[in-house]
Formats: C-alpha cells, sequence, structure tokens
C-alpha cells in the first residue's frame, strides 16, 4: 500500500522524470532486440523495424504503461483541461457563444428559483425558524385565512400544549409618526410582549418589551425601532433610547432597537413595534380592539420541542371549536396549523402567486431548454468539425473512452464558465426584480421582498449548468466518436436549429401581447388616466370623528378644486380610485340569498368628470346628495345589462347593501378585467350617503404634470389642517402600474420579453453555427460548382434556401405555438384578441429577419471560395 | 514463428515475470527473452504487453527498479523480488499447480 502511494505520487509530481525512464527502457529494449536480429544477419534498418514491431508501437506501449502506473484519473484529466482550455482559446466565437448561452439561461432559471424561494419557502431570520408555525383562522366562505382576536389568542396561547409559546401580532399597523421635527405614515407592528423571545431575537440596543408593560390596556407607551428606522430618524444615536415619538397622536417612549438582521416577520418591514396592549393606538376599526368581536391579530407559535406540525394541527383544530363557541356572531370557523415559510402575507399566499411563479418557471424552463438545444447543436457543429482531430488522437492509441473523457470535460469546462456567468446574471436580474417589487402596493403599504439569492442558489446554479454540460457533452461525444453519418449530425443541428426558432416566435408573440397589454391598461379604456394625481386622506389616524373629518374633508376639496391648476377634483370613500370594494346587490323583490356580489364605490361628485368616464344617461351625484335626501345610485353598463336586460336602469330601484337606492345615472364600464373575466357591474353611491366617512382617497385632474403638483396640492390640505396625514401621494398612472395584477403582467411581460431576446439571438446564433458548418464542409463542393460556371449569386441563394428554408418552417410551427402560449396568459392578457394576429406576424417577421441576417454571413463566406483553393485542400 | 507458439492465458504473465527475477534481477528484455528460452518458445509473451505488466508489478510492490548498467555497459532498468512479490509468487505458483493438477486429473479421467 505504502509503495502504491509513493509509485502514484512520484509519477504524478514528477512527471517529467518518470516519462523519461519510461522512453530510456523501452529505448534499451528496442536496442537490445535490434541488435539481437542484426546478429541474425539483417540489416540495421531492417532490424529496427522488426524490433518495433514486435514491440507492437512504442507510442501505443507507452500509453498502456501510463496506465498501468494507475495515475491517470488525476493525470489525464489535468491534461484533458489543459487541452481543453487550449482549444476553447482557439475558437473563441464558439467559447464566447456557448458561455454565453449557458450563463443566460442558468441566470434566469435562478432569478426565478430565487423568486420562489423568497415568496413560499425561505425562513425566518430567528432562532430555530424551523420550529416556527402560523397558527390561523380558517372561515366558511372565504379562501383566505381568517385573523382572530385578543381573547381568541390568549386561550390558544394557554391551551396549546404542543406548542412551547404562541405570540400575537398585527404586522400591518398604519403610524403616523412625529419625531425629530418630521411626520410620516410608517409600517408598524402591534405585538404581544412574548414576541420577540418567542422568536429569539435579541435587541441591537436597549431592551424589548417586559410582560408588565403588555398587562393594562392603554397604559405602557413604549416603542421598540427597527434598525432601519433608527438609522432613518435617529441617526443611529444611541441617544434614541428615552426620545418621545408622538405616534398617532399618544407619546411613545422609544425602549430598544431591533437588530439589523430582523425586519419582522411579514412581507412588509416593520418600523415601529408597540405592545399589544397598545392595540387602540394601532388598530382603528374597533371601538375596542382587545374586545372579543375584533379579530385582527395574526398568530406566530414555536413548536413543543419533539411535537410535529400535524400534532399541533390536530390539537389547535379541537381547540378553535371551544374557543368560538363563545364568541356571538364569528365568522371563524375553524384553526389550522402551517410553516411559517417564505413570505406569511395574505395576498400572496393565495393562488395568484404559485401560478405567478409556476408561469415565470415555466418560461425559465423554456429558456433553458432553448440553450440546451443551442448548445447541443453548437457543440454537435463543432465536434463534427474535429473529426480528423479525434481520428489523429485515436490512431496515437487514446481508446474511446479517452475521447469521451476528454469531450465530457471540456463541456464541463464551458458549463462552469456559464454557470459562473449565470451566477452574476441571476444577481443583476434579482435587483432589477428588488426594484420592482419595492414599491407600495394599493393600500400604500411597502411591499418589500429581498431577492437576493441564497448562497446554496449560486450552488445549484453551477450544479444544473455543470449538469447541462455533462448531458451535452455524452450525446456529441458518443456521435463524434462513431461519426456513422456526419450528415446526420447536420440533420440533428437543423432540426434544433428550427425548434428554436418557432420557440423564439413564440415567446416574442407573448412577449408584445404583455407588454402591449400591460400599457393599455395602465392608459386605460372609458378613464383618463394622465393629468391625474391621487392622494389619501387620513383624519382617523388622529382619531377625528365623521363631523370633524367631514368638515375638514368639504374644505380641503373645494380648497383643491380652486387653485388655478387644477380642472376638478373629487374623492371615493372606501378602497382605490377606480377600484373600491364590493358589496352585494339585489332588486327590490328578490330574496337575499339571490343577491349578486358587484364592484361598489362611494364617490363624491365630480368624480366620473374628473376622471372622463362618460356618463351615457341621467346626470353625476351633485351637492343635494346628502344624508337628508333619498338614496340614489350610479351603475355601469355591465350591471345594467345584468339587471334589466333590454330595459331602462335609469329611474329603476336596485338595493345595495340592503337599501333601495333610486337609479340615476347610466355610465360606461371601466374594464380592468383581463381577457379570460367578464366586465365586472359596478355600483357608485354617493360619498356623502355614507354618514360614517372618515377617511378619503382624492383624485384630483390637473393642467400639467400631475407628480409635479403633488406637493402643492399637499401643502394646499395642510393649510386647512396640518395635523391630518397625507399619504398615498402619486398619480393615477402609477397606481395603475403598482396594482397587484398590473405588477403581475409587468415581471411577466419583462421577463417574457427577456426570454424572447434571448431565443432570437440563440436561435440567429444557431442558424449561423448550422450554416458555417455546413459551408465548411462542403467548401470542396461548392468550388466544384464554381468551377463549372456557378455564379456567386447562386452560390449565395443555395446557402441562404438552405438555411431560411428551416427558420421558415420553425416560425411556422411558432404561429401555433404562439396560440398555445397565448392561451396559458389569458389571465394576464388585457384587452381584445383583435390584434394578436397582427403581433404573431411581427413576431414571426422578427424571427425570419434575424435568421437571414445569420444566414448572410456563411452564405457571402461561400461566394467567396476559391475554386482552386478548395480542390487542391482536400 | 511458428503456430505452436500459445498465447498467455490471461493472468498468467505476472506469475512468469515473478518466476523470472526469482533468480536475480533482470531487464525488461532480458525478462522476454528468458521466458521464450525456457518455455522453449512455445509461450509466445507479446513484448508490448511486458512493460505495463513489469509497471504493475512494482506499483503492488512485488518488484523492485533500480537503474544500473548492463554487461553492454548501458543503463537499464533492472527488476528484482521484493519480499511481498516473493510470497506472491508462492501463492500463485500454488495456485496454479493446482489448478493445472485438477485440469490434468479431469482430462486424464474422463
Amino acid at each position: 500500500m505504502k509503495t502504491d502511494l509513493r509509485y502514484r505520487l512520484r509519477a504524478l509530481f514528477r512527471r517529467k522524470a518518470v516519462e523519461a525512464e519510461l522512453d530510456d527502457e523501452l529505448r534499451f529494449h528496442l536496442d537490445q532486440q535490434a541488435q539481437k536480429y542484426m546478429d541474425s544477419g539483417l540489416s540495421r534498418e531492417e532490424a529496427g523495424r522488426r524490433a518495433s514491431l514486435a514491440l507492437g508501437g512504442l507510442d501505443q506501449t507507452k500509453e498502456e504503461c501510463r496506465q498501468a502506473r494507475g495515475i491517470s484519473a488525476w493525470e489525464t484529466t489535468a491534461q484533458d483541461l489543459r487541452y481543453g482550455i487550449r482549444s476553447m482559446r482557439r475558437s473563441p466565437v464558439f467559447t464566447v457563444a456557448a458561455i454565453l448561452t449557458l450563463g443566460l439561461g442558468t441566470g434566469a432559471v435562478s432569478t426565478v428559483f430565487t423568486l420562489a424561494n423568497t415568496l413560499f419557502f425561505r425562513k425566518l431570520p430567528v432562532h430555530r425558524p424551523d420550529e416556527l408555525v402560523c397558527v390561523q383562522a380558517t372561515r366558511r366562505h372565504s379562501q383566505r385565512r381568517g385573523w382572530v382576536s385578543y381573547p381568541d389568542f390568549v386561550y390558544f396561547r394557554d391551551q396549546a400544549q404542543t406548542l412551547k409559546g404562541l405570540a400575537a401580532h398585527y404586522s400591518t399597523a398604519p403610524l403616523f409618526v412625529t419625531a425629530n421635527q418630521q411626520s410620516q405614515e410608517i409600517n408598524g407592528a402591534v405585538v404581544s410582549a412574548n414576541f420577540f423571545p418567542l422568536l429569539g431575537v435579541q435587541p441591537g440596543l436597549g431592551r424589548f418589551f417586559r410582560a408588565d408593560e403588555d398587562l393594562v390596556p392603554d397604559r405602557d407607551r413604549v416603542a421598540v425601532l427597527s434598525h432601519e428606522f433608527w438609522r432613518d430618524w435617529f441617526g443611529a444615536s444611541p441617544h434614541a433610547l428615552g426620545a418621545t415619538l408622538r405616534i398617532n397622536g399618544a407619546d411613545f417612549t422609544v425602549i430598544g432597537v431591533a437588530p439589523p438582521t430582523f425586519r419582522g416577520v411579514t412581507i412588509q418591514p416593520d418600523e415601529i413595534y408597540i405592545p399589544l396592549m397598545m392595540a387602540r393606538t394601532g388598530f382603528r376599526w374597533c371601538h375596542d380592539a382587545l374586545a372579543s368581536g375584533c379579530t385582527f391579530l395574526d398568530l406566530i407559535g414555536r413548536l413543543q420541542h419533539g411535537r410535529d406540525l400535524a400534532e399541533a394541527r390536530a390539537e389547535v383544530g379541537t381547540l378553535a371549536s371551544n374557543a368560538w363557541a363563545k364568541v356571538p356572531e364569528d365568522e371563524n370557523t375553524g384553526a389550522t396549523v402551517l410553516p411559517a415559510r417564505g413570505v406569511s402575507h395574505p395576498d400572496l399566499t393565495g393562488s395568484a402567486e404559485r401560478r405567478f411563479v409556476t408561469m415565470l418557471s415555466g418560461v425559465a424552463g423554456l429558456l433553458l431548454l432553448i440553450c440546451c438545444a443551442n448548445l447541443a447543436g453548437l457543440l454537435i457543429a463543432r465536434n463534427s468539425a474535429r473529426l480528423r482531430e479525434f481520428a489523429i488522437r485515436a490512431a496515437l492509441g487514446a481508446s474511446g473512452a479517452r475521447l469521451i473523457r476528454q469531450v465530457v470535460t471540456e463541456s464541463l469546462l464551458l458549463a462552469l464558465y456559464g454557470g459562473s456567468l449565470g451566477v452574476f446574471f441571476s444577481l443583476a436580474m434579482t435587483a432589477a426584480l428588488n426594484a420592482l417589487f419595492y414599491s407600495r402596493d394599493v393600500e400604500g403599504h411597502p411591499l418589500y421582498f429581498d431577492f437576493t439569492p441564497a448562497p446554496g442558489m449560486i450552488l445549484a446554479v453551477l450544479a444544473v449548468s455543470a449538469l447541462c454540460g455533462l448531458l451535452l457533452g455524452l450525446v456529441p461525444a458518443s456521435k463524434s466518436i462513431r461519426p456513422a453519418s456526419p450528415g446526420a449530425n447536420g440533420r440533428l443541428g437543423r432540426w434544433l436549429v428550427g425548434a428554436q426558432a418557432a420557440m423564439a416566435v413564440a415567446l416574442v408573440a407573448i412577449a408584445a401581447l404583455l407588454t402591449a397589454g400591460a400599457r393599455a391598461q395602465i392608459a386605460g379604456t372609458n378613464f383618463e388616466a394622465s393629468h391625474v394625481a391621487l392622494m389619501r386622506l387620513r383624519p382617523r389616524l388622529v382619531q377625528y370623528p365623521p363631523e370633524r373629518a367631514a368638515k375638514f374633508l368639504r374644505a380641503a376639496l373645494s380648497r383643491l378644486e380652486a387653485l388655478p391648476g387644477v380642472e376638478s377634483a373629487s374623492m371615493v370613500g372606501n378602497g382605490a380610485v377606480l377600484i373600491g370594494g364590493g358589496a352585494p346587490v339585489s332588486l327590490s323583490r328578490w330574496t337575499d340569498s339571490r343577491a349578486i356580489e358587484c364592484g361598489y364605490i362611494e364617490v363624491a361628485p365630480r368624480y366620473f368628470e374628473t376622471l372622463r368616464t362618460p356618463v351615457l344617461a341621467g346626470r353625476e351625484f351633485d351637492g343635494h346628495d346628502t344624508v337628508e335626501s333619498p338614496p340614489v345610485a350610479l351603475v355601469n353598463e355591465s350591471l345594467a345589462r345584468r339587471f334589466w336586460p333590454g330595459g331602462q336602469a335609469v329611474g329603476a330601484v336596485l338595493v345595495v347593501k340592503g337599501r333601495p337606492h333610486q337609479v340615476v345615472g347610466l355610465v360606461k364600464d371601466v374594464p380592468l378585467q383581463t381577457r379570460g373575466e367578464p366586465t365586472r357591474p359596478y355600483v357608485y353611491v354617493p360619498f356623502w350617503q355614507s354618514p360614517a366617512q372618515v377617511d378619503a382617497r382624492l383624485c384630483i385632474r390637473v393642467k400639467g404634470d400631475p407628480a409635479a403638483t403633488l406637493p402643492l396640492l399637499a401643502r394646499e390640505v395642510n393649510r386647512v389642517d396640518p395635523d391630518v396625514p397625507i399619504a398615498e401621494t402619486m398619480t393615477l398612472p402609477l397606481q395603475m402600474a403598482g396594482a397587484d395584477d398590473v405588477k403581475e403582467v409587468r415581471i411577466t411581460g419583462a421577463f417574457v420579453t427577456y426570454a424572447g431576446a434571448l431565443a432570437v439571438f440563440l436561435s440567429a446564433l444557431g442558424i449561423y453555427a448550422a450554416l458555417a458548418f455546413s459551408v465548411s464542409r462542403r467548401t470542396r463542393e461548392i468550388g466544384i460548382r464554381m468551377a463549372v460556371g456557378a455564379g456567386s449569386g447562386e452560390v449565395r441563394a443555395m446557402v441562404v434556401r438552405e438555411g431560411m428554408s428551416v427558420i421558415l418552417l420553425g416560425t411556422a410551427a411558432g404561429f401555433g405555438l404562439a396560440a398555445a402560449g397565448t392561451r396559458l396568459v389569458r389571465h394576464l392578457l388585457y384587452g381584445t384578441g383583435a390584434a394578436d394576429g397582427l403581433w404573431y406576424a411581427s413576431a414571426a417577421l422578427l424571427v425570419a429577419g434575424a435568421g437571414l441576417l445569420a444566414c448572410w454571413f456563411p452564405a457571402r463566406r461561400a461566394t467567396r471560395v476559391e475554386p482552386i483553393v478548395a480542390l487542391r485542400e482536400q | 514463428m511458428t503456430d505452436a507458439r500459445i498465447e498467455l492465458p490471461q493472468g498468467t504473465l505476472d506469475l512468469l515475470i515473478l518466476k523470472t527475477v526469482a533468480l536475480e534481477r533482470q531487464h525488461g528484455w532480458a525478462i522476454s527473452e528468458r521466458i521464450q528460452q525456457i518455455s522453449r518458445d512455445v509461450l509466445h509473451v507479446q513484448q508490448g504487453s511486458l512493460y505495463p505488466a513489469l509497471h504493475r508489478l512494482e506499483r503492488r510492490g512485488w518488484l523492485k527498479a533500480s537503474w544500473r548498467t548492463s554487461q553492454n555497459n548501458r543503463r537499464a532498468k533492472y527488476y528484482e523480488l521484493t519480499r511481498a512479490g516473493r510470497k506472491q509468487l508462492e501463492a500463485q505458483a500454488g495456485a496454479w499447480r493446482r489448478l493445472s493438477f485438477a485440469i490434468g486429473q479431469v482430462l486424464d479421467t474422463v
């Protein structure tokens, strides 16, 4: 064993000496043998020849001796690597194309992996995140999970045996904060005192809440800052401890700062934490936030040691019915336990995100497939061109396995470079994703995803590309060692190019549809988004009663309308402008169960004038529609068609939320839905006929740039009442672009555009490689053709025909693929399908154009073949 | 070259090499000549396969190699048996004898 190792090491590290010895030894043998033959009377030359023959070839014997030395595994790999690098340098175009192809493909795949990981799988950056679970209420009629009340939380916390601890949090609390002479609405969290200890988070500065600070309602006004808030508002000064913050009208004392690694447990980073007993400051939708009827809390727990998710789920399920038997009018019907992974956000765990990520994965997979096809084509072409080299190496004693090894090593080398490039691409792309996602949702909360690839992801990228390299290396390698018919290789390569062209057409067409759709949706139909500024006024945050809020809102609106740059202004009482909320709508003779859920918006006078939505019949709301006057409503065309098919809507009576309203006007549909859905029926009721209005979202049509006018508008509102928080100051196109569904379209669109551009580039590259290969193989034939009188035009036409026939076939197939793909993304497409054909045709033209360009260079090279040189060459 | 010569059965070359160098250290060419001579030209040792076998045996530690001056005053690589090699030779030779005896028995009786 010891000699074996010493022998191998010597062979490995003193390769030159060992090789020289081998040479000496064999030469000595040959000389001796030759001497023997000469002694028997042969000439010197003949003796030498015979001796060499008897040995069976000097180089083959050497190779066998090297293998007998047993270090070949190491040595040949090193040799293959050296050889691989040399051959990569010799054909830079091929190398760059292959590395780029792999890099772009793996980069896209890892970006989607990162996205899926962030949304669904990532663990919280806290102590032993595997043990953490979310306890959620389930509801009978809704896919969405429910929230729980404070008494429910206490009951679960005290009863659950499978959980080591259970904490409650309300992580989307809008807190209007004044400190250090600045005021802003930020996203805060109301958390139970055991929240931080349960997660195992240590304070970065100061301390977290004591249990006794979370015992008596409204007593302990203490706050913990996030690291970011501390840095931005207090310049990371330790003097922040003990400072006073005014939060929603009450003074709080800062007691601690969270560590920089912790941003809360939901998708939205929390900037300030206050104790659960201060819930009345943070949650404003219930009269008493701690009463049993007020369900607003999320629960996060830690499993008891040795217990698993199933046990916890079983136990909490039985606890739920006991807890809720006491609550009179509850919506929660049960409870379930889920692992705390990814982003636990009610709107992000739904099926839409899964569908979104699944689709992106599909595109990324397709892209990787195209890249592989491209790379396979490139390698086939290149290895076919290297047939002669392989033949020579085989003659020199290299076995078939040895040659395959070499080709595979070369492919792996390419894959490694490609994978590294892929990592860089994915870093760039996730940065872009961060920029796309880091915005405000329609509710005005900042959305934050940290799309940074995990280190494991980077390894995965390298592994994926290595796997690609291995597969890609093996197929052409086995082909090139036994080149049964070189024509077959060419045919396979051309099939691959055709398939790529088809996929390119489909991707480009779908990218165009998505981009055009998103643009159309933002621009709007039956409304004019440009020149509309938005802002949200929130007197509720500072506890204004409805009368005081109404006075303020009326004053603010009239001040704004009096400004010289403002054409008109209006506002919405529930939900966002254009979107609103929902309500059950029926006719008076119907039973309640027949009621139809329709879109429902409370709008102030001049709403339709401000948005430029045509009123087809009747009138808009005006100042006479008040709490004292009879309830009135406006409906859109879809609702009118549904309730009074063929009949007259204006003048009819409609029951909205159980109250009869007289329809006084008919407006055009404002389609926000995608191609897969019917237009939603909408009912509009007067803002001022709802007595409980406090907050409002304003829409203001201005003459100039709405973004530039916004500060002026906000200042004007501040003059009316400087204490009322203003939030979500933005423009209507920005709101449209930021809406979840449009964002989905935009991200998908951007991704598909990237994929489409890449596919076009790759198929052009593929056809170029295939044709260049074909031309170089047919140099002799082309030479003969030209020698017997073919003009350069004919030769060029011949080559272009060869390439374009493949491209055009692929393009034609691409139409079918595009149509199929369009159905897959129907739920994202906006507007009618009338123009689809035009986009398909444009995509086909683009791909064909790129193909023609790619054909041109090999064709030109073919025309430059000198007949004499070509014939002499072989 | 006569047809009476027999190609060596798989695995027996190692045994022959070990036996040949058991008496004294030899270089490669001499080993091949010796095997040819002693077997009265019946066994045909492919010279090309001799050297890989020598290197293999050296790696296993059964042979030890050293560079020495040959009879005609040239540097040559000499192989000699190590202690492990001698053990191996005994084991292999015993096995071979038993095998050939058994085969002989079968051939003679049936």
